[in-house]
């Protein structure tokens, strides 16, 4: 249906306005339940002293890694990342263990507590739209955008669009686009006038977080083999030396007793 | 009149309205009959229609996407030119106006006190039947003029205005005091023009005064201001508090309220003195060129500067660079306009800059005085006899008092001294429609006393706003999203708002109701249309296109007047009056001019109003999703003089006024200045039958006092000086 590549987002903080329509059109698309949310706005807000003002907000959803964390975490397959960008996220597996939450450094998906098991979808997040972008149509937050702080397109053209608006701009963007390397890559990508710690985004390294668990994980069967055959013997010596130390002491008891 | 108010818990009404999305679900789905007849719908009601918004004026179109008969999803429409494609968080909440749990959808008529809230359920024809003989028995016994009729602006008001015309009285009241007076009165006899249009694609400078744009959202033009800035066009922004637009100008300048006037003026002192402005091709155009660097001599930017706090150096050097854009220039006229006694000033001083810098003249320049607003001259109309002479004064003071107001704006925050007082006479019934004049007059307690005076009131409006909630008839009127208007041109197109659903309940359209009531009172020849449809076929006839190409395109073409280049004002002269002889007449500086508005005593703070971007003036607060997206209203006050005044963030405060007083929680920000407070507008609602909104934040009416503007009849909304205290 449509020639993207790579769907992905690009963010520039200089123009968002913090109006919200993004928010309240993904809510609508969605169907999302008044007292939750897709999409979030963080930030410093209002940032010095009066007159001496500035004011830093984002707006941010799932960020759709190229190395989900929170893929890597779930231990039943309910996340999966389509070749084209999306990550994406299957109710009908999903047990609720919350492993996704704690695994995802954006603080992403959202575990709904009103719902059991026969209700269906324990956690909440971006879908990407599949619906809209599938049809080739926008997602619901970037088609509303009134001030186009949110545009979508092929990550690779976006990464080229953020980089051609920090070099027309040096003065106006810092020099870097979040999202590009962060945590292996992402599919939001963020540019800014303000520190992006400031606009609430972690510092990550540009391995991915799961890409060390993962390795980590590797090992863990062999570990904790090895591990459980070192303690097997250390459990064998200390109860040689147990056994050792109550021959001694009865001995000694003994001796104390002929007394 | 004191009042408390409690935010409730953000999880408590999630919880009550959990997925109250789908509450149309529980309603038994109704197809758009006429959207499936034209085809957009297919059996199961399923498609997409076109139509139009309605969360503000600006009137954006969209494409509502429709599953089941019911509306799911509204979409900016790319082809209009007030939307391209996007929506504010307003317009994507529209649906839940519609489908909002309060709304009203029987005619009511009260059955306990005013005020009370019991109402009980009537018919079409015996509510019709009782504003009727209301209206027609106060017609017999104290003449037309003692009923007053009261509508904010929407596409219906050509028949609103209609009925009231037919019916004979002078009594008309609108927003436009509370909101445009100034911009409106100073352009019309400045320009001619009421409100110029804007032009972004070339502008390199844009002054704003108080023009919230980031915040105020006017989507296009939002969009248009925010790529501007984008290209590297410079902003500077006129405002006493650091709002989304103040976040986003080259330069914010936090001057002293109602000091704007002494800024602009200094501005053109300085470019008529040093002949900065390309006079030779300005001259020819302009009454009072020659005469003005005279006439602002005195307005030097040393003498600015004791008045706005703004560095004399600053305001020369922002005179320089506005004069160095020349017709790349744009002073925003502004919109509610409506902030001092001086504001029209303020307007006529924005009006001249544009018009030295020869925006309005040179092509490709940043103003046009094309009219902005819609002009329905190529639709056509249904027939109608004349309408009855009407002698007797308007109630508001227009032209009596008030010799410059048209009559189409009016002084409305005037009427209520007229109604308590009985005079010049007294009058004895209100119909309102799709107005709230409890929650956006100033001064409710008085609004209020007006109300008490009335022998009869009726309202139309969606659900049960404060003043529908004082009301003795509330007659429902079908959502934006299930009902026709009038077409709407903007530009070289007609648009169209037609059902994306059925009327849910017993909702009807206003052009049905008025159309029912001017039967009932004898007035059915001025009413010459079949049905909403038929009203739209005989707006449609000129143009020689069917309704059902308008229904699948959602515009009609219009013809296009061709222009022979030739530039001429609607004025007196024919030029741009900076200097105008028509206010000579009426008594009024015929220049520009510095008048000194009050200032706040001793422990005293400027009381300042202003928009958000999730809510329209005083009728969407009920929306669930702009409450759920919006922030928590409390009252601004600068940090260091909140810590001064020991008061932390959060503490609950009295603001006090000599009109009322209202509780909210504090916000310490450095974001205003420190001799300011602000309220966002459109809370503390009165009105119980508005479950969402009742309760929360607290009404910035009950402590406005009302000051009215002599030459425009704006109201001067920030002209309100109040006291801050614990509570």
């Amino acid at each position: 249906m449509t020639d993207i590549k790579h769907h992905a987002f690009l963010f520039d903080a200089t123009r968002c306005i913090d109006c919200r329509a993004c928010m309240v059109a993904c809510s609508v698309e969605n169907n999302i339940a008044m007292d939750k949310t897709r999409i979030w706005v963080a930030g410093i807000g209002v940032k010095g002293e009066y007159p001496d003002l500035q004011r830093g907000t984002m707006v941010y959803h799932c960020m759709h890694c190229d190395h989900p964390d929170c893929m890597s975490a779930c231990p039943v397959g309910a996340y999966s990342k389509r070749e084209d960008g999306p990550v994406e996220y299957n109710p009908d597996l999903c047990i609720g263990c919350r492993y996704c939450m704690n695994a995802c450094p954006f603080g992403v998906p959202h575990f709904d507590y009103d719902k059991g098991i026969i209700d269906g979808a324990f956690i909440d997040k971006c879908t990407f739209c599949p619906q809209r972008i599938d049809n080739g149509q926008e997602p619901a937050c970037v088609q509303t955008c009134p001030t186009d702080a949110l545009v979508y397109g092929d990550r690779e053209e976006l990464v080229k669009e953020a980089h051609a608006r920090i070099a027309a701009h040096p003065d106006r963007y810092i020099d870097h686009v979040y999202g590009e390397k962060e945590n292996g890559g992402t599919s939001y990508l963020v540019i800014s006038h303000i520190p992006f710690n400031e606009l609430g985004l972690p510092v990550l390294p540009e391995t991915p977080v799961n890409a060390v668990s993962e390795k980590v994980m590797e090992v863990t069967i062999p570990f904790a083999l090895s591990w459980g055959a070192v303690l097997t013997g250390v459990a064998a010596g200390v109860h040689l030396y147990n056994q050792k130390k109550e021959e001694k002491a009865t001995a000694k008891e003994e001796a104390e007793a002929i007394k | 009149m004191t009042q408390t108010v409690s935010r409730r818990d953000f999880l408590k009404l999630g919880a009550a309205a959990a997925g109250a999305l789908a509450i149309g679900q529980m309603l038994p789905p109704k197809v758009a009959h006429a959207a499936r007849e034209a085809g957009l719908l297919n059996a199961d009601g399923d498609g997409y229609v076109h139509s139009m918004c309605e969360m503000c004026v600006w009137r954006c179109g969209l494409i509502a996407k429709v599953k089941d008969g019911r509306v799911v999803k509204l979409d900016g429409n790319p082809e209009h030119p007030h939307s391209r494609g996007n929506l504010c968080p307003r317009g994507q909440s529209g649906l839940m106006n519609t489908y909002d749990p309060d709304r009203v959808l029987t005619p009511l008529i009260r059955a306990g006190k005013r005020g009370e809230g019991l109402f009980r359920k009537a018919s079409w024809d015996e509510a019709l039947d009782l504003v009727a003989s209301n209206m027609l028995s106060i017609k017999k016994k104290y003449g037309p003029e003692a009923m007053i009729f009261s509508s904010t602006h929407n596409l219906s008001q050509p028949q609103f205005e209609n009925l009231l015309y037919a019916f004979g009285s002078p009594n008309y009241g609108t927003q436009r005091s509370l909101c445009f007076n100034a911009m409106i009165t100073a352009f019309s006899l400045t320009y001619g023009v009421e409100e110029p249009s804007r032009k972004y694609d070339d502008v390199k400078f844009i002054l704003m005064v108080g023009r919230n744009m980031m915040e105020a959202i006017s989507t296009s033009e939002t969009g248009e201001l925010s790529r501007a800035i984008d290209r590297g066009a410079k902003l500077v922004y006129l405002d006493p508090r650091f709002t989304k637009t103040a976040a986003k100008a080259t330069e914010w300048i936090p001057i002293r309220p109602g000091t704007d006037s002494a800024f602009l003026l200094a501005m053109i002192q300085v470019i008529t003195k040093y002949e900065l402005a390309d006079c030779e091709f300005v001259k020819k155009y302009v009454v009072g060129c020659d005469d003005l660097p005279r006439e602002m001599s005195k307005y030097t930017p040393e003498w600015a500067e004791k008045i706005t706090g703004v560095p004399a150096a600053t305001i020369d050097r922002i005179a320089r660079e506005y004069a160095a854009a020349k017709h790349n220039a744009m002073a925003h006229p502004g919109w509610r306009t409506s902030n001092f006694i001086n504001s029209f000033q303020t307007e006529r001083a924005i009006a001249t800059l544009n018009a030295i810098s020869g925006n309005v003249l040179t092509p490709g320049g940043c103003l046009s005085a094309e009219i902005a607003a819609e002009s329905d001259g190529a639709l056509g109309k249904p027939p109608q006899p004349p309408y009855p002479r009407v002698s007797a004064l308007r109630l508001d003071g227009a032209p009596w008092k008030y010799p410059l107001v048209p009559l189409k704006l009016g002084v409305f925050q005037e009427l209520r001294d007229a109604i308590i007082t009985g005079e010049p006479y007294q009058a004895h019934g209100w119909f309102i429609s799709r107005q709230n004049p409890i929650m956006s007059l100033p001064d409710r307690a008085k609004t209020l006393e007006a109300f008490g005076k009335m022998d009869f009131i009726a309202t139309v409006d969606i659900i049960m706003n404060d003043t529908a909630w004082f009301s003795d008839v509330v007659l429902p009127e079908a959502s934006y999203l299930e009902r026709y208007d009038p077409l709407l041109p903007v530009g070289d197109k007609a648009f169209i708002r037609q059902p994306v659903i059925e009327p849910q309940g017993e909702a009807k359209s206003a052009l049905w109701i008025y159309k029912q009531l001017g039967e009932r009172l004898g007035l059915g020849d001025y009413f010459q249309y079949e049905d909403e449809e038929d009203y739209i076929r005989q707006q449609l006839k000129p143009l020689g296109v069917s309704l059902e190409e308008v229904k699948k395109k959602g515009y009609a073409e219009m013809p296009t007047e061709e222009t022979d280049g030739e530039i001429t004002f609607n004025t007196p002269s024919g030029k741009i009056e900076v200097y105008s002889e028509t206010l000579k007449n009426a008594g009024f500086s015929p220049w520009p001019t510095w008048e000194e508005p009050p200032a706040p005593g001793e422990n005293e703070f400027y009381l300042l109003t202003g928009k958000v971007a999730q809510h329209s003036q005083f009728g969407t607060q009920n929306n669930q999703l702009l409450h759920k997206y919006s922030d928590e209203p409390r009252l601004w006050m600068n940090a260091k003089t909140a810590a001064n005044m020991e008061l932390n963030d959060g503490d609950w405060v009295e603001i006090a006024s000599q009109a009322g007083k209202v509780h909210s929680k504090l916000l310490a920000t450095e974001a205003i200045r420190p001799d300011c407070v602000y309220m966002t507008p459109g809370y503390g609602h009165l009105s119980k039958g508005l479950k969402t909104a009742y309760g929360i934040g607290a009404s910035d009416s009950a402590v406005h006092v009302t000051y009215t503007d002599p030459i425009s009849g704006g109201q001067a909304l920030s002209q309100t000086f109040v006291t801050v205290k614990k509570a």
